[in-house]
């Protein structure tokens, strides 16, 4: 008996020492330091663009942990400006940390653009609108062309939604689809709302993925494509989509790969960028930064994270009229 | 050396057909023995997929475990090798709460275990000893969902393991109660495991099943199961308590996936008979 209750307890030991193995796992801390190379280190691992961005991300480390260093312990408001400046240098829409008090922006991808969107001027157009989904969508010019406003591919809507939005355009010569100041949202609804225009299945880009912590450690180029079959109605006469610096990420996407559909024309200012999906993590101290992690191109494997430039360029100069409609109006009367 | 995933695949496969003779041999007429148990505990969980830091909460379950001889009937002159082989099957569903240790983010899990082993058991002092012994397939289901991420708000994993299992049993009796104490253990041999890459977003979990398929065994996945409980058999019924401790560590590309699971188990036990064409 002596034996068996000693072979209980060796193997009840066993299971507990196993138990002890959590060399993996981060230490909780809210140290200024851990927290900026952790943070430095996600980046440097996770984040997709580290080479493209022309950043010296090595100085960067040695920069801001020499700050850090000098911040006091408990100072969590102080930890994330510093932390927010350091993802700054990246100048990327997709770089935020999110904490239970603030999120850190980067705005200067679009600072320099013209705005190229006025909600006061939109409403010249889109008046008597209804709403299908995350749709908002009218006619315009005595009724001879469809609008469509989409404000957030986080809206999400269905094949009924466009079929009833169809329905109402039947009479059209063409159709508008605006996504100025749309910010991005769920990418699979990009692909949805581009295959109403898509006859066939075609390929409209690829991705990379980033596989490995080195800068350049990528999966092979990934080809994506537009299912034509997602959505079945069809629209076979011309569309113009409109776009502007604020069009990004999901966005930035969609307008990508409209490029490729069957009788579609972009219009507008060159578009935001923000190609690269986003991931996100946690830091020691529990905060989330979210990164690009997968780069994305076009069909011609040139990278869309700096945005897509239009066919057709306009900027918005008229306080009476929204330039950019006015042109892609023209445009579809004048086919 | 051969290719591990061979190796696996052939392995996954004899165990199935080992479990598919035993199945059949399983007879009728023999006592059934089932344990229904509601557990909970206490959970740490580390899944650096989602994060890299670890996260602790608490899980309730129910669960429901089973065996029975596959021969018990004498008369038919089948006591032979099978006398001492048993088989025994478990379901376990559990579902929990997780706090970051920042106290700042929380995850939610629920995880479905189901399994089904044979085994033989030794015999001592009068039959109030009994330790034994044999091969355990188990299959596993967990999802786990965090509210902070982005693209990946979810985590999946699906194990299919072969284990060893054991036990030892030990009856003895009280005044007016009877007790048997009961220690049980199984861990991993060999199997399969579907984990996502770190790299994929939940749009891709389920697109690439080749690359996120992975041969598991000793060189990267350490189930331990354990369970100490005490079976208390009153004039009317019997009850089992007792505690069990899951441990589940396995790696993946830059990856670590850890359960530490201790719960408290309160059973009912009862035993039947399938009788088939029997009148009553």
């Amino acid at each position: 008996m002596k034996r068996i209750r000693h072979n209980i307890l060796l193997l009840v030991c066993m299971a507990a020492l196993a138990a002890c193995h959590t060399k993996d796992e981060m230490a909780y801390s809210t140290d200024p330091v851990e927290n900026v190379e952790a943070l430095w280190s996600i980046i440097d691992t996770k984040y997709c663009y580290v080479e493209s961005k022309g950043v010296d991300w090595n100085a960067v480390r040695e920069t801001y942990v020499a700050k850090a260093s000098r911040l006091q312990k408990n100072d969590l408001i102080a930890l994330f400006d510093l932390c927010a400046e350091m993802l700054d240098t990246l100048k990327d829409g997709h770089v935020n940390l999110y904490t239970p008090f603030d999120v850190s922006r980067c705005s200067s991808w679009y600072d320099t653009y013209p705005a190229n969107y006025d909600a006061q001027l939109q409403k010249l157009y889109l008046r008597d609108y209804r709403t299908a989904g995350g749709l908002y969508y009218c006619t315009v010019a005595n009724d001879s062309i469809g609008y469509i406003y989409y404000s957030s591919f986080s809206s999400s809507f269905t094949g009924t939604n466009i079929a009833w939005v169809f329905r109402a355009f039947k009479d059209c010569k063409g159709l508008i689809i605006d996504v100025r100041n749309n910010g991005g949202g769920d990418l699979t609804n990009a692909y949805k709302l581009a295959a109403p225009f898509f006859s066939e299945d075609r390929i409209v880009g690829y991705w990379q993925h980033k596989t490995g912590p080195g800068h350049n450690d990528f999966s092979p180029m990934e080809p994506q494509q537009v299912d034509a079959s997602a959505i079945a109605s069809k629209w076979k006469r011309p569309v113009v989509v409109l776009c502007n610096r604020r069009s990004y990420s999901a966005t930035n996407s969609f307008v990508s790969l409209m490029r490729y559909a069957d009788d579609a024309t972009i219009v507008g200012g060159v578009s935001g960028g923000g190609g690269g999906m986003p991931l996100s993590y946690e830091m020691p101290c529990g905060w989330t930064v979210r990164f690009s992690s997968v780069r994305m191109y076009d069909r011609e494997k040139k990278d869309i994270e700096q945005g897509i430039t239009p066919d057709v360029t306009v900027t918005m100069t008229s306080t009476d009229k929204d330039d950019i409609i006015e042109k892609a109006i023209d445009l579809i009367l004048n086919r | 050396m051969p290719d591990r995933s061979y190796i696996c695949r052939y392995a996954s496969l004899l165990a199935l057909l080992f479990w598919a003779v035993m199945s059949v041999t399983a007879g009728e007429g023999v006592e059934h023995t089932n344990v229904l148990k509601v557990k909970g505990g206490w959970n740490y969980q580390l899944d650096t997929y989602l994060s890299p830091l670890a996260y602790h909460g608490w899980q309730i379950g129910i669960g429901n475990e089973w065996w029975q001889p596959f021969r018990q009937d004498t008369r038919l002159g089948r006591t032979g090798c099978l006398a001492n082989w048993a088989h025994v099957g478990r379901l376990d569903i559990h579902g929990g709460r997780n706090i970051s240790s920042a106290k700042n983010n929380l995850t939610y899990g629920l995880e479905i275990n189901g399994g089904w082993g044979a085994f033989y058991a030794w015999r001592w002092l009068d039959n109030r000893l009994k330790v034994f012994l044999g091969p355990y397939m188990e299959g596993g289901f967990t999802v786990r969902s965090i509210a902070v991420n982005v693209n990946k708000p979810m985590s999946l994993d699906i194990a299919m393991d072969v284990m060893a299992m054991s036990g030892i049993s030990w009856s003895f009796y009280g005044k007016k109660t009877s007790y048997r104490l009961n220690y049980q253990i199984r861990t991993n041999l060999i199997g399969m495991d579907f984990l996502p890459d770190y790299w994929q977003s939940y749009y891709e979990l389920t697109q690439s099943v080749s690359g996120t398929l992975r041969c598991s065994g000793h060189w990267n996945h350490h189930t331990v199961k354990h369970e100490l409980s005490l079976d208390l058999q009153f004039p009317h019924s019997t009850w089992r308590v007792g505690a069990e401790h899951v441990y589940v560590n396995y790696g993946a590309e830059h990856q670590r996936f850890i359960r530490n699971q201790v719960n408290l188990v309160i059973g009912c036990i009862w035993k039947y008979k399938i009788r088939a064409n029997e009148r009553l």
